[in-house]
């Protein structure tokens, strides 16, 4: 089952299972149709206090009940980013036909699957309460299960107990790019033999700590215009929040438990711009790097490529570096292939993004839909990606290219294919 | 399943530097004379006040100066984990006989690993907003806090465009970021990688350790009796990894090779660890079987070895478990009991234990070790340097969460 091309991997590794929540519906279905109506889910923040926050709008996910995704339990050991995560995490062994739970002969736990969660804070909202609690009430009035979830990697601890995942488990930070890093990371744990199945993926939730910080570092959009991502007019992003995961499985696996297969990954690259988002052409060269270190990977040209879900959010910078890295990656190529932005819709989820976008584009296979771009109505002079459109295109998806680019510096590409891709010997 | 580190097309993989910001000194020579002489870095708390708390014992980095180190980068721009990892990145690299510029940047990685990142950027936060209200708070939290920051500002320092990755796996991170170091140079991803840990002391860790009873007020006593918990620290290591053969081709002096891991979680509890040992049991055979080598071969442990009732316990009787009666055989210290815990660079700072051994044929001391535990009875190397020729070294590591990690080194040969 060797690829052809790929520098790493014993193993075809295919996707068998999606899950997400997000303020755009808790399936991928959902989530693909309101990203193709670009539906509007930012509001006013409900969840924490705004009155006289510099921005208080975000795209928030309201009426979350971890009981309706996990049954009766206790989750009070888990905080709001542990719950999102293990909620998402069940969605998607759920949908793969895992269950992880039930002991017995058949237990799926039995496979140590593997945990792989992208984040970018963990819960800073966690880990800021509970410094101000020892500061104002005293040390000993800290609650230590407020401490156990204060370490980055919480989540993927809460989610492995819950769903009694004993396999490598591992949280990763890229920032922006922390999803789509994430799931490289589990795609080679399956493709060198160390999981059998992982669910990798990412889980952000929005709080008080982050709107603020981010809205003082300047980074958020004000007004009722929302976040424009690629558009001439883009003035930054909304945060969002949510999560999601992939099971992710190798091919012999997938075929001897007969699991359904959505998609196969066909190649991964990751690059590092070091000026840290400060100069631009750097900037462009690192995600023009990683697509192209990701094309290699699958042994695909440029024109391969059906469709791409990008990381722009509507960031002045960040947006021109990911369009003209794309551009030079892509070659001629980037000026006719669709590409969407669903942070247009579901806000800047940080370290889930690129899961959210990867459940996206994998739901989008099939459908001859893929989304277009919230609120773009034209860019600047020199824009490079000349088919994106607010509107959807018609596309059949066979490759999918999911592109994370962080504020300062990570850059990660994902190459998907659709269904099972069979090995080119 | 196939054995993942002895694939065919896979390529050696080599430590050829080591750099350390620690408790008890900065640089490889400073840190590997005070382990050997079973030197302590552990004081009571001076960055904060601890009047408040019942305990008052740290493990802190003292009188650290960014600057020197800093040499693109405005010192000040950094938070103190990521100040650190510079520092000890320049030292790993001027260890390994390299300059930032030689390696071909695109091919030029950065792997590390934290428990939490910047948390002195939280801390401002907070004394910000309970001090001066929110209208005192800056963006730091959105830019400095990220722990992502930590292998970036390295990268930045160095103009290094290659893979770059943060494995917040806590008190495992470090073995985490040599694991994914080491594969990213096997499979042809990176020329050569930097790969290691950092974590900043801070009231946040320290407040949340003292509520869970686990500071110890006297003496860092691992694996003896009297035993009364860890001591929270700070620091950073970061080791160089190369492909072998290039590193022979430059002439590059070899302290170890990387030749397997394992990795699990016990998915058992957020803190307290797997009552059998049973996932850091798995993650040390996986090492093994990872390696291809049988438990006998190994000649050193550089235990996780916290001080604590509980992790001690349980790591002894994971070890037997793993390595049945080689267990006895196998001499097995915690540096933790001089360098505190310095949590997401501790296993970093071990897996440089690991190559030293290797390199100078001695093993670090279990220090303040005097009552003999019957639930401890392994070989704790207890108060004094042994000289061991060690040709396999296994690195352990746990982290909250249940996520465990075992590094095998090796002394390069063949």
């Amino acid at each position: 089952m060797r690829r052809s091309g790929r520098l790493s991997g014993q193993h075809t590794v295919v996707v068998t299972g999606l899950g997400v929540l997000s303020p755009l519906g808790d399936s991928p279905a959902e989530l693909h149709r309101a990203l193709c109506d670009g539906t509007d889910a930012s509001g006013r923040v409900e969840g924490f206090p705004v009155d006289g926050l510099p921005v208080e709008r975000a795209v928030e996910l309201r009426g979350f009940d971890p009981a309706r995704y996990l049954g009766d339990g206790n989750f009070r050991p888990l905080d709001r980013t542990g719950q999102l995560a293990a909620c998402a995490a069940r969605l998607a062994l759920t949908d793969a036909g895992l269950r992880t739970e039930e002991p017995g002969a058949e237990d799926d736990a039995k496979r140590e699957i593997a945990l792989v969660v992208g984040s970018m804070f963990g819960s800073v909202r966690t880990i800021a309460e509970f410094d101000r609690r020892g500061l104002e009430a005293g040390p000993l009035y800290v609650k230590p299960f407020d401490f156990a979830n204060s370490v980055i990697n919480a989540a993927a601890g809460q989610t492995a107990i819950w769903h009694h995942l004993r396999g490598p488990n591992s949280t990763v930070s890229a920032g922006t790019a922390s999803g789509v890093q994430a799931i490289g990371l589990a795609a080679d744990m399956v493709a060198e033999g160390r999981a059998e199945v992982a669910l990798a993926g990412g889980a952000e939730e929005l709080c008080f700590e982050s709107l603020l910080s981010f809205a003082r570092a300047g980074f958020l959009a004000s007004g009722e215009g929302g976040a424009r991502p690629f558009d001439a007019k883009r003035g930054g992003f909304l945060l969002g929040e949510g999560a999601a995961f992939l099971v992710l499985e190798s091919a012999e696996s997938a075929a001897a438990r007969g699991a359904r297969v959505l998609a196969t990954v066909l190649g991964q690259g990751a690059a590092f711009d070091p000026s840290q988002g400060r100069d631009g052409a750097s900037g462009g060269r690192a995600v023009a790097r990683a697509v192209t270190l990701a094309l290699a990977d699958a042994a695909l040209v440029p024109r391969a490529v059906s469709a791409v879900s990008a990381s722009a959010n509507g960031h002045r910078h960040a947006d021109r570096r990911e369009a003209c890295g794309l551009a030079m990656a892509l070659g001629e190529h980037a000026g006719r292939v669709p590409v969407t932005a669903p942070k247009g819709v579901l806000g800047e989820c940080l370290g889930a993004s690129g899961a959210l976008q990867a459940v996206a584009l994998v739901a989008a296979m099939g459908e001859g839909r893929f989304p277009g771009v919230r609120g773009f109505e034209g860019a600047e002079d020199g824009f490079p990606l000349a088919a994106v459109r607010a509107e959807p295109a018609r596309v059949d998806l066979q490759v999918g290219l999911v592109d994370g680019v962080g504020l300062d510096g990570p850059c990660c590409a994902l190459l998907l294919g659709r269904g099972a891709v069979e090995a080119r010997a | 399943m196939t054995s993942p580190g002895r694939h065919p097309e896979r390529r050696r993989v080599a430590v050829t530097g080591i750099g350390v910001v620690t408790p008890v000194g900065t640089g490889r020579e400073h840190f590997w004379r005070a382990l050997l002489a079973g030197e302590s870095g552990i004081a009571p708390v001076s960055s904060f006040d601890t009047s408040r708390f019942k305990v008052h014992l740290g493990a802190e980095v003292r009188g650290f100066d960014p600057a020197p180190w800093c040499r693109r980068l405005e010192p000040e721009s950094l938070g103190r984990a990521s100040q650190m990892a510079v520092a000890a990145a320049r030292l790993a690299l001027a260890d390994a006989g390299l300059d930032a510029a030689d390696p071909e940047a695109e091919r030029a990685g950065v792997a590390m690993g934290t428990t939490s990142g910047e948390p002195l950027e939280v801390e401002r936060f907070d004394d910000a907003l309970l001090g001066g209200g929110r209208d005192t708070i800056d963006g730091a939290l959105a830019t400095r806090y990220p722990c992502h920051r930590i292998p970036g500002q390295v990268a930045a320092e160095l103009g290094w465009a290659g893979v770059n990755v943060m494995l917040p796996n806590a008190c495992a991170a470090g073995n985490y970021a040599v694991a994914f170091a080491r594969d990213a140079l096997a499979t042809g991803r990176a020329e050569v990688m930097l790969a290691g840990g950092a974590d900043a002391f801070s009231r946040i860790t320290y407040t949340g350790f003292a509520r869970l009873g686990a500071i110890t007020t006297d003496r860092c006593a691992p694996f003896d009796r009297e035993r009364k918990g860890m001591v929270p620290g700070e620091g950073a290591g970061v080791l160089v990894l190369e492909p072998l053969d290039a590193a022979r081709a430059r002439g590059a002096r070899v302290y170890a090779e990387v030749v397997g891991y394992g990795l699990s979680c016990d998915a058992h509890h957020m803190t307290a660890s797997h009552p059998e040992g049973e996932g850091p049991a798995r993650a040390m055979a996986q090492a093994l079987a990872d390696a291809g080598l049988a438990p006998e071969a190994v000649d050193y442990i550089s235990a996780h070895g916290t001080g604590t009732p509980t992790n001690d316990r349980l790591e002894t009787l994971a070890v037997k478990r793993a390595f049945g009666e080689a267990a006895a055989g196998v001499p097995m210290s915690s540096v933790k009991s001089m360098l505190g815990h310095t949590m997401g660079a501790a296993s970093a700072l071990e897996a440089a234990v690991c190559c030293l051994a290797i390199a100078e044929g001695w093993v670090p001391p279990t220090m303040n070790y005097e009552n003999p535990d019957p639930d401890c009875d392994l070989d704790y190397v207890p108060n004094r340097a042994r000289q061991v020729a060690v040709k396999v070294a296994m690195n352990n590591a746990y982290a909250f969460g249940g996520a465990n990690a075992s590094v095998l080194f090796a002394a390069a040969e063949g």
